[in-house]
């Protein structure tokens, strides 16, 4: 069994300690096992296409189905989890909201995503309306990246879209790509994020059936990063006294369409 | 690897009960963590979470059982996405290996995440003894780093602090104004650290958890410090013990559940980072180097041992310290390595020799409430008692000079106690001697000689006048005092 993989493996950097058969040696004698897979094939991993789209066709139609709910529910777990959820009817209202947060925070440089959300919301426009200024943070070319990163060091508000908003957990979840840093939603010291009703899962598993099938169909890879904000930065490490915004954003907003 | 003081145990435990900062300090966090803790478990009910419970017991079981397989499948996803797979079979090679990826990249400047791992490897230590400048970002861990200390809690380091301790130090390291307010003092770490993250050269995280199917690293964090030592560094190196697999992707929802409602009782963390190889050539930035380290570092022998295997199933979440009537009064440091309390009695014998940590063992009232708090069921005090039958029965040097005394006081224990008629014996004459020197029916605090270390903090019961099995006797015959049968 196993995936076969398109991309070419490795970039050419050796393995150091020691050889990995080695170590497994070790374990397979301190387990005084066979090698081998286990004799019961283990369920959570089976690599059968039809099954794994089977499942996710599943999960699909029950949240076509639910989404009205689902949007509730995600809306009142993320407030409990810290986010400033704002409910929208459109593009024009969500920027409304966007703009009246730049005015109040004063901030006079905004960075934001390159990310599909944005093509129909004109927010840099909107924001220039505001006194404020809005820029995607790219970078042109490995020169660029002192200077981007000064830039967002010194933005008052990061913007980006999501890739998944989850009921059950409140969060906001983002997966690479162009366009989009990965510095965006934790430098600067607010966050904003803009999620569709198209975004919204009812579970972390469904969210893992959905990103397994992606993977699975992708030639098994799952790009560089996967990750879950929920709710603003924070810790309790002195007397578990809990303070916002220690390293990451102090404040969240999730404006939160209610159509596409 | 990070010193080990675990002989000291029986002194720096009684220095530490009379520590009043420290019990201050302990005391907050016993009430804190496991008030929030039970508070998520009535929230989501007590049956859920038992399911929840027996299905992340059941991953664990079967990874650990298949551990050798899980670790190939792990290396190739990560091989294939761009990142290298280094294994270490001990704390002075996993060292070498990350010295080795520092110098390769010319690397001045580190980053670190919260990592028990490099704790127990005692790698800062090594990468500065190269000129390389490591910054913990954690900010418990930062306030420790500050202090030359180590962590004394699984999930709050700095746990044994409090705000006056925190302020001086800060006051005199940082060089800025003493401030007890605890929002400025955090405040004063974001400032301190901010420059850190964006110039840094090399981030080094841990993992909670290793998905071998994707080749990935999950690290759950509150500040964004991990998030940050992971995306800005040109290079990653991830740490982690062998342990930390899971099969699959979905085998991951249930642990995200399990493990911040123990930890602290949050429903989920601010942050969930999972990482998969360097950065892609489509992406807009990340590492261009991903590398994990697997450390052994003495794991494999809690696996070849099936009654210690077990202990390879925590997910380090520190409820069984939050818990443990004894951690409560002694702290993390009198343990005397990195890993405290009820599961680090087991583990750290493991993994630096049950002869050095014998004591460990002995440091529970095996009351059970570890075991009942564990996330994956791990049955802390039948390992407890097992190292304790070990210590006992083993081999000659994991013994006490003098602990001949307890084995004979044992020994005669078990022969007066599995007899019917010396224990009637023993009970007369304990009686005869004790009951002239008692108050209210127990000597109080007392240095009986043989078992003084016992007496001088507890009180001795004397024997009663009649024993249960006379009074059951007399109960049967008719004659005796009523009471027994309801």
């Amino acid at each position: 069994m196993g995936i076969p993989f398109n991309r070419d493996s490795g970039r050419g950097v050796d393995s150091l300690g020691i050889p990995s058969e080695q170590f497994r040696e070790t374990v397979r004698a301190a387990l005084g096992r066979q090698d081998g897979p286990p004799s019961e094939p283990y369920s959570a991993l089976t690599h059968n296409l039809t099954d794994i789209e089977a499942q996710a066709q599943t999960v699909r139609e029950r949240i076509a189905r639910e989404t009205p709910e689902l949007l509730d529910r995600l809306a009142a777990t993320a407030g409990l989890r810290g986010w400033n959820v704002h409910r929208c009817d459109g593009a024009e209202e969500a920027l409304g909201y966007v703009t009246s947060l730049v005015q109040t925070l004063g901030a006079s440089s905004v960075a934001r995503s390159e990310q599909a959300v944005f093509d129909s919301m004109p927010v840099d426009a909107a924001i220039a309306g505001a006194g404020g200024l809005c820029w995607p943070a790219v970078y042109e070319g490995p020169a660029s990246r002192t200077g981007v990163r000064q830039r967002l060091a010194e933005s008052g508000m990061g913007i980006t879209g999501a890739d998944y908003a989850i009921a059950e957990t409140g969060s906001v979840v983002v997966l690479p790509r162009r366009g989009l840093s990965r510095l965006v939603s934790v430098v600067p010291p607010v966050h904003v994020a803009i999620v569709r009703p198209s975004d919204v899962v009812g579970t972390l598993d469904d969210l893992f059936a959905l990103r397994r099938l992606e993977y699975v169909r992708n030639g098994g890879d799952m790009g560089s990063y996967l990750n879950f904000i929920t709710g603003p930065s924070r810790t309790a490490d002195i007397e578990q006294t809990i303070v916002v915004g220690v390293h990451g954003p102090r404040e969240v907003h999730m404006v939160l369409l209610n159509e596409e | 690897m990070a010193e080990v003081v675990t002989r000291q145990f029986v002194p720096a435990s009684q220095a530490a009960v009379k520590d009043a900062q420290l019990r201050q300090a302990l005391r907050r966090a016993g009430t804190g963590f496991d008030g929030t803790r039970r508070e998520a478990i009535e929230e989501v009910s007590p049956e859920v979470w038992e399911e929840w419970r027996e299905e992340a017991r059941r991953i664990k079981e079967h990874t650990i059982g298949h551990l050798d397989y899980y670790l190939e499948m792990l290396e190739r996803n990560v091989t294939a996405a761009g990142g290298t797979v280094h294994f270490a079979v001990d704390a002075q090679q996993a060292n070498a290996i990350v010295s080795q990826i520092a110098r390769a990249n010319n690397v001045q400047t580190v980053t670190k995440s919260k990592s028990m791992v490099s704790e127990e490897l005692g790698l800062n230590h090594t990468l500065e003894a190269q000129e390389i400048d490591v910054f913990e970002t954690d900010l418990g861990e930062y306030i420790i780093q500050l202090a030359d200390e180590t962590p004394s809690h699984l999930v709050a380091p700095a746990l044994h602090k409090t705000r006056g301790q925190v302020a001086q130090l800060f006051a005199d390291q940082l060089g800025v104004p003493y401030t007890e307010d605890i929002e400025e003092m955090a405040r004063i770490a974001r400032v301190a650290l901010r420059q850190k993250f964006l110039d840094a050269d090399m981030g080094i995280s841990g993992a909670n958890f290793l998905v071998a199917e994707t080749g990935s690293l999950v690290i759950i964090t509150n500040e964004g410090n991990g998030r940050l030592c992971t995306s800005a560094p040109r290079v990653h190196v991830g740490l982690a013990g062998m342990e930390k697999v899971i099969p699959s992707l979905q085998d991951l929802a249930v642990f995200l559940r399990l493990l911040p409602r123990s930890a602290t009782g949050q429903r989920i963390t601010s942050y969930m980072s999972m990482v998969t190889g360097p950065r892609r050539d489509e992406d807009e930035d990340g590492p261009e180097e991903f590398h994990l380290v697997i450390v052994d570092n003495g794991r494999s022998r809690l696996l070849a041992d099936p009654a210690l295997r077990e202990s390879l199933y925590c997910i380090r979440c520190g409820a069984c310290l939050n818990v443990c009537p004894v951690y409560q009064r002694v702290g993390g440091h009198a343990y005397g390595w990195v890993y405290p309390g009820p599961i680090g009695s087991i583990v750290t014998p493991g993994l630096v020799g049950l002869g050095q940590a014998k004591d460990l063992p002995n440091a529970s009232t095996l009351c059970g409430a570890c075991r009942d708090a564990c996330p994956v069921q791990i049955n802390i005090p039948r390992m407890l008692l097992h190292l304790r039958h070990n210590i006992a029965e083993g081999p000659e040097s994991y013994r006490d000079a003098g602990s001949d005394t307890g084995s004979l006081l044992a020994r005669g224990f078990a022969a007066i106690m599995s007899s019917p008629r010396l224990l009637g014996v023993g009970r007369k004459i304990g009686r005869r001697l004790l009951a002239p020197m008692a108050k209210g029916g127990v000597l109080g605090q007392s240095r009986i000689p043989l078992v003084s270390r016992w007496t001088r903090s507890r009180d001795l019961p004397v024997p009663a006048p009649r024993s249960f099995s006379e009074i059951w006797r007399d109960e049967l015959s008719g004659k005796g005092p009523t009471g027994l049968q309801d």
